[in-house]
C-alpha cells in the first residue's frame, strides 16, 4: 500500500512542483497482479507524489510511504519497489551490461540477474553496447531492466510511454500485462488517457495535488451515476415518461434516451409493460477521458 | 557498505576514463622522469627524491574525482544511484572512499613505475640512486597525497555541479591562484589544499621563499580540507532535490 498523508510541495520559483497542503490522506492502493493508472493533467502532481515516494524530493509538509515506511527506510528498496522515471539517463560510456552490473552490485542481487533482465528486456543483443548509441526505445526498456533488477514487488513507471514509437508503446503495454500477471502490483502514471484505458486495471486520478477519483476501471467509467442505458424506441417520448414514473432519470441525446443508473434489461422490462416497441438498447459506459473531465472539472 | 563501494569502484573501472587517466598518467610521468633522469648530470638525494615526486596522478586523481562526482549530475545519473541507495551519505561517503582507493592505485602503479625507470638510468650513469627506504618513503607520501586529492575531488564535484565549471575553476584554482598565493603569501598559501598543503606532506618545497607545513601537520590540513568538503557535499547533498 502506498501512503501520502498531507503530502505537500510548496511552488518555488524555479519549479514548477504544485503538490499542495491538503487535509486528506490519500492511499493508492496498488495491489499485487494489477495495474493501477495514476492519472492526472500536466502539473497534477503525479510526477512529484512519486518522487517523493521514492525519496528523490523532500516534501514541504505530509509523507509518502510505502506500507508505512518511507524508501529510505526500506531495507532493500530495489527488491520491494522498482522505478522506471520519466527521465531515465544512463552514464553515455557504460555499456548496457555494465550499468546494470553496478545495480545489481549496489543492490547485491545475484550476478545473473543482469542476463535474466536483459533478456526479458529484449536488450540481450545490444547489452555490450554502449548506452550513447542507444535509442529511446532501448534506453526505456534498459531503464526497465535496471528496475526490474530485485525482482520488486511493486513496480512503478513514469510516464513509460513518452518518446517511444508505436511498436514500443505496444511493447510497453504488453510488458505491464505481463509484469501484472507475474505477481507484481504495477503503478504506471500517465497523462494518455487512451493509451492507460487499454492496459489498466484500476485507476488513480488526481488533479491539483489531490486524489479526485479511484477505483477499478469499471467504477470509475461508471461514474457518479453508476450504469448508464442507451435505448432506442419507436416512440421516445412514451418510454421516456414510463422510464420517469418508475423513478430513473433520462437524458435525450439525439434520437436516443440515456437511462442513468439502471441496467439494459430494466429498461427493457417497463419498455414492455409500456408497450413501446423498442428499435435498439445497450448499455453505455463513458470513455475515460469523460470521466477524468468530470472528476478534475475540465482541468487540462 | 561495502556494497556500496564495490558498486562505485565498478563505476570507475566502466567507463574508458580511468584507464585512459590512468595511462596518460603513466606516459607523462615517465617522460619527465625519464628526460630528468637522462639530461640531468647534477644529482643529490634530494633531487632525486624530488624527482620522484614527479608524479602526476595526484592532479589527475584531483580531476577524475570532481569528473566522477560531477558526471552523476551532467549525465543525470545521481537519480538512478540514490534510487539504488537511498541513504545519501552512505553514497557519498562510500564514493569519496571509492577515490581515495583509486587515488592510492594511481599513484602506486605511477610511482613504482617512475622509480623504476628513473633508478635504472641513474645506475646505469652511475649516479646517485636512493635506497629502498628512501623509496618508500617517497611512495607512502605520494600515496597519501593521491588518496587525499581523489576525495577532495569527489566533495569539489558535489559543490560544483556543473562539471566543466568544476574542471576549469580546480585547474585555475591549482595552477593560477594557489601557487600564486605561495609566492605572495606562503604563511596562507601554505595551507592550500590543491598545493600548499599536498607539498608539506611530500616534503618538496616548490617555491623557496620560507617553509612549508611539516608532513604532519600538512597531512593534518590536508584532512581537514576533506572533512571539510565532505561536511559540505553531504549536506548540500543530502537537502538537494532529484527533479
Amino acid at each position: 500500500m502506498i501512503r501520502r498523508d498531507g503530502l505537500r510541495r510548496d511552488p518555488r520559483p524555479a519549479q514548477a512542483l504544485r503538490l499542495r497542503q491538503r487535509r486528506q490522506r490519500a492511499e493508492l492502493r496498488v495491489a499485487p497482479g494489477r495495474v493501477t493508472g495514476f492519472l492526472g493533467p500536466n502539473g497534477a502532481g503525479k510526477s512529484t507524489t512519486l518522487r517523493a515516494l521514492l525519496g528523490l524530493i523532500r516534501p514541504t509538509g505530509g509523507t509518502a510511504t510505502f506500507d508505512g515506511r518511507r524508501y529510505e527506510e526500506l531495507e532493500h528498496p530495489s527488491r520491494q519497489v522498482g522505478a522506471v522515471l520519466e527521465d531515465a539517463s544512463f552514464h553515455p560510456g557504460r555499456t548496457a551490461r555494465n550499468h546494470l552490473r553496478v545495480l545489481a552490485v549496489t543492490g547485491e542481487h545475484p550476478m545473473g540477474r543482469v542476463d535474466d533482465v536483459l533478456a526479458a528486456v529484449g536488450l540481450a543483443d545490444a547489452a555490450d553496447r554502449r548506452v550513447k548509441g542507444y535509442s529511446m526505445g532501448m534506453r526505456q526498456r534498459l531503464a526497465i531492466a535496471a528496475a526490474l533488477l530485485g525482482d520488486p514487488e511493486v513496480l512503478i513507471l513514469d510516464e513509460p510511454t513518452n518518446g517511444l514509437d508505436p511498436p514500443g508503446i505496444s511493447w510497453m503495454r504488453r510488458l505491464l500485462r505481463e509484469q501484472a500477471a507475474n505477481g507484481r502490483a504495477v503503478l504506471v502514471s500517465s497523462h494518455l488517457l487512451a493509451e492507460v484505458a487499454q492496459s489498466v486495471d484500476d485507476v488513480v486520478i488526481i488533479a491539483g495535488g489531490e486524489m479526485r477519483g479511484r477505483g477499478t476501471l469499471a467504477e470509475v467509467l461508471g461514474g457518479d451515476e453508476g450504469a448508464v442505458t442507451e435505448v432506442r424506441a419507436q416512440d421516445p417520448e412514451r418510454l421516456a415518461s414510463a422510464l420517469e414514473q418508475h423513478g430513473h432519470r433520462v437524458e435525450r441525446d439525439g434520437a436516443s434516451l440515456l437511462v442513468l443508473g439502471t441496467s439494459p434489461e430494466e429498461v427493457g422490462v417497463i419498455a414492455l409493460e409500456a408497450q413501446v416497441a423498442l428499435t435498439g438498447l445497450a448499455p453505455r459506459t463513458r470513455s475515460l477521458e469523460s470521466a477524468f473531465f468530470a472528476l478534475t472539472g475540465g482541468e487540462s | 557498505m561495502s556494497a556500496l563501494l564495490r558498486a562505485e569502484l565498478l563505476k570507475l573501472r566502466t567507463t574508458r576514463t580511468f584507464i585512459t587517466l590512468v595511462s596518460v598518467t603513466l606516459v607523462l610521468s615517465l617522460i619527465v622522469v625519464g628526460l630528468t633522469a637522462i639530461l640531468s648530470d647534477d644529482f643529490t638525494k634530494e633531487s632525486v627524491r624530488e624527482m620522484f615526486t614527479f608524479d602526476f596522478s595526484s592532479l589527475f586523481i584531483l580531476l577524475l574525482g570532481v569528473t566522477g562526482m560531477a558526471g552523476e549530475w551532467r549525465h543525470r545519473t545521481i537519480t538512478s544511484s540514490v534510487l539504488a541507495a537511498p541513504d545519501r551519505l552512505k553514497l557519498l561517503t562510500a564514493k569519496v572512499i571509492s577515490y581515495a582507493v583509486a587515488g592510492t592505485v594511481l599513484s602506486l602503479i605511477v610511482t613504482v613505475a617512475l622509480m623504476a625507470l628513473g633508478t635504472l638510468i641513474l645506475s646505469l650513469r652511475d649516479l646517485t640512486t636512493l635506497d629502498l627506504a628512501d623509496l618508500a618513503d617517497v611512495l607512502w607520501r605520494n600515496l597519501l597525497v593521491a588518496a587525499l586529492l581523489g576525495a577532495f575531488g569527489v566533495c569539489i564535484g558535489g559543490i560544483v555541479r556543473n562539471q566543466i565549471v568544476a574542471i576549469v575553476g580546480i585547474l585555475i584554482f591549482a595552477f593560477a591562484l594557489e601557487p600564486a598565493l605561495l609566492n605572495l603569501a606562503l604563511e596562507v598559501g601554505k595551507f592550500g589544499p590543491t598545493t600548499g598543503a599536498p607539498s608539506g606532506i611530500i616534503g618538496v618545497n616548490p617555491v623557496d621563499n620560507g617553509e612549508l607545513l611539516s608532513p604532519a601537520v600538512a597531512l593534518l590540513v590536508m584532512i581537514g580540507w576533506v572533512g571539510l568538503g565532505f561536511a559540505v557535499t553531504a549536506w548540500m547533498l543530502k537537502r538537494r532535490d532529484l527533479v
